[in-house]
């Protein structure tokens, strides 16, 4: 039998001991705490906001499946990939901190420039602009850019495709009085109604669309295409606003790189199926055959032969800039080369 | 009454612009996006005679718009003012079909009539007599008791009496709706611009829009505010004399 002092004794070490593994529990709890709190800021996902030019579509697939594929958050981002539209404008939004990232095209850009927007380019999505004119071949002909003459021809006046237009007019010597110009809207009608002979279209989005209806119709269709005639008109480019590029070198390496890895994976025929899974999550309205019709045609604006995705093409950001000086819309040269990045 | 209504828009105007710039200035935004004072004086003596032009090719389509409207608005409110079937159908009828958004139904509206003038004038007409309708059933439907009571005591009273007495009992409230609504007219004119017209101020707004042209829209503003109020002194007067008459 155990004496009753004994027993005090060990029942009192017990709790002692008790108490000191509590002790040790809530040293160590209040360590990790510290820790925690006191960790790098890198650590912990930074939150960004990235608006897009346009609504989700095959032409912003790589900026969402960059945050679909976790790409952002392998490079410790949290983004938030905004849709974009007609009303919406990225520059003004990077400028006002509204977001930090965003797209824009390259007219938009050099407008906004011209006019002090304290903004720099950090790449530059499409390799060729995806902006093209859709035609019944069965009924016209459009070999040579003087065939543009009689014709009725689509354009959004105030858009780029009214200035990309205007210059191949000029540059072939077409007077404006030799064509008729017809305002585009959404609505399609007009085309399908051959009330105009041209459309612009994004030869990566509308156009598979346009050329399903029209060949279901029993009519076959061509596109007019302005690099045939030299002119590379730069499309949607990425941007951020110049105090953050300077201050935060870093953030824009992680979001750059993230950025052009998504486009990497979403460009790779490898990854399509998942691509076209991700994208129909997005883009619920088209069709699968033409949503896969779409993802090649980008494929080959967005990493054609020989090019590097997400490079800024600087040769045509001056063509850019010169068509642009060329048709009064910026009243002076902005130098375009100084407020392009080069890739980190 | 013309000086005094032009001047309170200028005033309010001038207030509105100082207000952008101020915040232009105060947060050293870029002039892409507020410009700068002398480029909106700038652009607004180069589009001006453009503007004024636009802006009265879309008021000439808001008071055509804002007479069917009122035609439309007292032809229905009269119809749905009764108690029978035919009345409950119009009323249900003129509900549902406002019940759609415009930019819903407009498509169906170009691909029927093209995106001319008629397609502006019915996408005007329908943004504008709503509030015209409901204000013109609410009227018609209430019965002036003290007057209609006597002419169903003689057995006098029809329709045409009845509907007769309840407008020349609210004929203020039945023209300030009137008068109010020319607004909504023109409003009407400008989104139907906006979203499918190749014409008038509202296209050129969207086009200053693709453009990002601040200083072309702040220009259109001021052409929109003139011509509103010119029309709205024009309507108030015309409300006026009715008013002057009908009391006579």
């Amino acid at each position: 039998m155990i004496p009753r002092r004994l027993n005090h004794a060990q029942d009192g070490s017990k709790r002692k001991a008790a108490t000191m593994h509590r002790q040790r529990i809530f040293f160590a709890v209040s360590m990790v705490s510290l820790l925690l709190w006191c960790s790098p800021r890198s650590l912990q996902a930074e939150e960004i906001q990235y608006r897009l030019k346009w609504l989700y579509n095959v032409s912003v697939i790589g900026d969402i499946y960059a945050e679909a594929g976790g790409c952002f958050g392998r490079m410790g981002l949290k983004v938030e990939v905004k849709e974009g539209g007609p009303e919406r404008d990225a520059i003004k939004e990077v400028e006002m901190g509204y977001a930090q990232f965003g797209v824009a095209s390259a007219d938009q850009i050099i407008r906004a420039l011209s006019k002090g927007a304290p903004i720099v380019v950090i790449a530059q999505l499409f390799q060729e602009n995806p902006l093209q004119w859709i035609y019944r071949s069965g009924r016209i002909r459009m070999d040579k850019p003087s065939d543009l003459k009689g014709k009725t021809i689509g354009i959004t006046y105030g858009g780029n495709d009214e200035t990309v237009m205007r210059t191949i007019l000029l540059q072939s010597g077409i007077r404006e009085s030799d064509v008729r110009l017809y305002s585009v809207r959404y609505d399609y009608t007009p085309f399908y109604q051959a009330k105009v002979d041209l459309w612009p279209v994004y030869v990566n989005a509308q156009a598979p669309i346009l050329r399903k209806k029209l060949e279901a119709a029993g009519e076959k269709t061509a596109l007019f295409n302005p690099a045939d005639m030299g002119i590379r008109f730069v499309a949607n480019s990425v941007i951020t606003s110049r105090k953050l590029a300077s201050d935060r070198p870093d953030l824009i390496h992680r979001f750059l790189s993230a950025l052009l890895d998504g486009w990497q994976q979403a460009m790779d025929p490898a990854h399509a199926t998942e691509v076209l899974r991700v994208l129909s999550r997005f883009d619920r309205d088209t069709a699968p055959d033409i949503m896969a019709e779409q993802l090649d045609a980008t494929r080959r604006l967005v990493h054609p032969p020989g090019t590097t995705i997400g490079a800024i093409d600087v040769s045509s950001w001056r063509q850019t800039e010169e068509i642009l000086l060329q048709q009064k819309i910026i009243p002076h040269p902005v130098h375009i080369e100084r407020f392009l990045a080069p890739r980190p | 009454m013309l000086r005094n209504r032009m001047v309170q828009f200028l005033l309010l105007y001038v207030l509105a612009l100082a207000g952008l710039l101020g915040l232009k200035y105060g947060l050293g935004l870029s002039d892409y996006i507020i410009p700068p004072f002398l480029e909106i004086c700038r652009t607004g003596l180069d589009v001006t005679p453009r503007y004024v032009a636009h802006v009265l090719n879309t008021l000439s389509i808001a008071i055509l718009g804002h007479a069917i409207s009122l035609l439309l608005a007292f032809a229905i409110g009269m119809l749905a003012a009764g108690k029978s079937a035919i009345a409950a159908l119009v009323k249900t009828a003129a509900y549902n079909v406002q019940s759609y958004p415009i930019v819903a139904v407009a498509p169906i509206i170009f691909i029927l009539l093209g995106d001319g003038l008629l397609s502006r004038l019915i996408i005007s007409v329908m943004i504008c007599y709503f509030p015209l309708l409901l204000t013109v059933m609410g009227v018609l439907s209430e019965p002036v008791e003290d007057i209609e009571h006597f002419y169903r005591m003689t057995g006098h009273i029809c329709w045409g009496l009845q509907v007769r007495v309840r407008m020349f009992e609210n004929i203020g409230k039945l023209t300030t709706v009137a008068v109010g609504s020319a607004t909504m007219a023109m409003v009407g004119t400008i989104v139907s611009e906006f979203i499918a017209s190749n014409a008038g101020i509202g296209y050129s707004i969207r086009v200053a829009l693709y453009q990002s042209d601040m200083a072309k829209i702040i220009t259109a503003l001021l052409w929109i505010g003139v011509a509103t109020s010119l029309y709205l002194i024009l309507v108030e007067w015309i409300g006026n004399l009715i008013h002057r008459r009908v009391a006579a």
